[in-house]
């Protein structure tokens, strides 16, 4: 528990930093105020990548060593990426809507591709709660977490494939496009949201654990029937 | 002595309710064991822990030899004869089709197929549908491919249920045949009568436990 | 017996068992031939963008009913033929090889068939070269629709809600497949190259192939 709150309270104490760091960042010349939604939007899909990253990498350790711990980290990632492409799909189409005129550009690739990764983990999400055997439930989801995978890379290259209204990626190998003010609030921002994600999949980690602790011992399946009362049936 | 099938205190959940718990048995070539229980109790859950197609949560056993949590048990099940309570045939094909199909990817040589049908009795029916075809004629069918495939460990779920005496008979030859080959056979049912007189020994499947009978 | 004499056996009776249920032509592409004539009704197109729109919403029906295809119930196995097929010594890659081997069949089948209705309903003019490039890009459509529709159904096998719940799975994830294949007649039109496309959807295939054949084993437990 008190893991839980440092690392909150770390996750707030960063948050806040990139919060002002952004906001004290000098704005785009084009796009004005609505440029510092890139430090929302990007770290946003940043991190919803990593997430869903992270829940390739528990899939495949749970099919190579089964232990509930990989099961657990690979859905709780899931959750909370689903959560961060969530806000960067939002904040994408507020930024949209504020510079391009139009919240949804259908000629975007890399819009529709994001929106239907959303959709992808959405499925896992459904998938999961179809199945009510623990194994079963691991199992079904650790291969559709490897399968699922493939949409990460396909959603970041979409760009360099299609010409689109999208912006190309701000950060390539060769050197960044931002000014250096602007650069280094977003980074920040990468950090403050990757605590913000460690913190929040040690919560969702630690809730998983005790519901499992509730279940508890069980009484055998078959002891639940009785046997019927064959003398009390002409009584009914 | 090498047991056919061991299991030592194995425990199987399904659904994420325990269904098993503390299984022991030894099952030793010649062997014919009924296995008696009330509804619920787990033998289907048994049976199919003992043919490697359900994998203990607890517990440690062995079949053919082979460990039960072992990764690879394709050489295992090949030895291995199912009854189960739904015959497993495709619905579509005709009854010699199915049996066609099996005796394929079983590798086992098509011209042994006639006269396993003639055996069973379907020899004139063998064109019908699955679908069309009675319970009884789709237990014969899957006899036919157990002949043919002849295993070394026979597990019968149920299997004379809702059969005529003929079909009955068939189902006691072909537990026969495999103590004969130096096999076992597990029967589960409710039919305590009959597994008093044709099993061995009798056990009775309670609180996830079994308890000796005879 | 081998691993391919196993999948073209699975494959062989998959496609018996389709040619005497007819689920795939006799059910399934009518279905969609109707939707081709819902969509310009349902938006009042005029006849000039109903030929403009027709090879897209060829795509986008190849998706939508491609994947019912491969869901079909004509191939989901009873848990007792699971259990006969794990006894009797079945590979499960072989398994998957055969189910994808059938599913390509009829998918392509039922992709071309869909394509001519198409082309008769909506009229769309199409640059010389599209013959040969739609078989291609049908074609690597047919493995990755199946591919993936074979592995969404293998995950979903037993759940009530299977169908609903793979068409979720299947639909996001084919979209490598749609852009891949309108690409490819888009390229056409615009006279450049469909390489980048055909090899984003060959790339797209492999890698499904590859997970198929890799989680074959831990996809026969999760059925049971």
């Amino acid at each position: 528990m008190i893991r839980i709150r440092v690392l909150f309270g770390l996750a707030a104490l960063s948050t806040l930093l990139g919060l002002w760091l952004a906001f004290t960042a000098p704005p785009d010349a084009l796009q004005g105020e609505y440029s510092r939604l890139i430090n929302i939007h990007v770290p946003s899909l940043w991190l919803a990548f990593l997430a869903f990253g992270v829940t390739a990498f528990g899939s495949v350790m749970w099919l190579i060593r089964k232990r509930p711990r990989w099961d657990r980290l690979a859905a709780a990632s899931v959750e909370v990426g689903v959560l961060f492409t969530g806000i960067g799909l939002v904040t994408g189409m507020i930024w949209g809507q504020a510079v391009w005129g139009t919240a949804w550009d259908w000629g975007d690739p890399r819009l529709a591709s994001t929106a239907v990764m959303f959709f992808v983990y959405l499925g896992y999400m459904a998938l999961r709660s179809a199945v009510e055997d623990p194994v079963a439930k691991a199992r079904r989801s650790a291969i559709l977490g490897v399968i699922a995978v493939v949409q990460v890379p396909l959603v970041y290259f979409s760009v360099n494939m299609f010409r689109t209204l999208h912006q190309t990626q701000s950060i390539r190998p060769d050197g960044s496009t931002m000014p250096d003010e602007m650069l280094i609030a977003m980074l920040v921002n990468v950090v403050a949201f990757t605590v913000l994600y460690v913190a929040l999949m040690a919560a969702r980690i630690d809730v998983a654990k005790a519901e499992e602790a509730a279940k508890g011992e069980e009484m055998l399946a078959g002891d639940a029937v009785k046997p019927p009362r064959i003398s009390e049936v002409k009584d009914v | 002595m090498d047991f056919v099938a061991s299991l030592d205190d194995v425990g199987v959940s399904l659904g994420g309710h325990p269904v098993l718990r503390g299984i022991t048995l030894t099952v030793a070539p010649g062997d014919v064991v009924g296995i008696s229980g009330a509804n619920g109790s787990g033998k289907t859950t048994l049976i199919r822990t003992l043919a490697t197609l359900q994998r203990p949560d607890k517990g440690v056993g062995s079949i053919l030899g082979a460990d039960i949590e072992a990764n690879d048990l394709v050489d295992v099940r090949k030895r291995i004869g199912l009854i189960g309570h739904t015959p497993a045939l495709v619905p579509e094909l005709s009854l010699r089709e199915n049996l066609t199909h099996i005796a394929r990817l079983a590798g086992i040589n098509e011209d042994r197929i006639g006269p396993a049908l003639d055996v069973v009795g379907l020899d004139e029916v063998g064109s019908r549908r699955a679908e069309a075809a009675s319970f009884g004629m789709k237990r014969r069918i899957e006899v036919a491919h157990l002949l043919l495939r002849k295993p070394q460990l026979l597990l019968l779920d149920e299997a004379v249920s809702g059969l005529d005496s003929s079909a009955t008979e068939l189902i006691d030859a072909l537990v026969e045949n495999t103590i004969d080959r130096g096999g076992a056979a597990v029967m589960v049912s409710h039919d305590r009568d009959y597994l008093n007189a044709n099993c061995r020994r009798t056990m009775r499947l309670a609180t996830g436990h079994l308890e000796v009978t005879t | 017996m081998s691993f391919w004499s196993q999948a073209w056996e699975i494959a062989r009776v998959d496609l018996s068992v389709e040619r005497r249920v007819g689920e795939t032509m006799r059910v399934v592409l009518p279905f969609a031939v109707v939707s081709l004539i819902v969509f310009p009704v349902a938006l009042g197109l005029q006849v000039s963008f109903v030929a403009q729109i027709g090879p897209a919403v060829f795509w986008a029906l190849g998706v939508l009913f491609g994947m019912q295809v491969a869901l079909r119930q004509s191939a989901a196995d009873s848990p007792e033929r699971r259990d006969l097929q794990a006894l009797v010594g079945v590979d499960p890659a072989a398994r998957f090889v055969g189910r994808t081997i059938s599913g390509v069949v009829l998918t392509f089948a039922f992709l071309i068939a869909l394509f001519i209705a198409m082309v008769v309903l909506y009229g769309p003019s199409l640059p010389s070269a599209s013959v040969p490039a739609l078989l291609l890009s049908s074609s690597l459509f047919a493995v990755g629709l199946t591919e993936l529709g074979t592995l969404a159904g293998e995950v979903t096998t037993g759940l009530r809600n299977r169908n609903a719940l793979a068409s979720l799975i299947v639909a996001p994830l084919a979209l490598p497949l749609v852009i891949g294949a309108s690409q490819t007649l888009e390229a056409l039109v615009r006279d450049e190259s469909i390489l980048p496309w055909v090899l984003l959807m060959t790339a797209s295939g492999l890698a499904l192939a590859v997970a198929g054949v890799a989680l074959a084993r831990p996809l026969e437990e999760a059925a049971r």
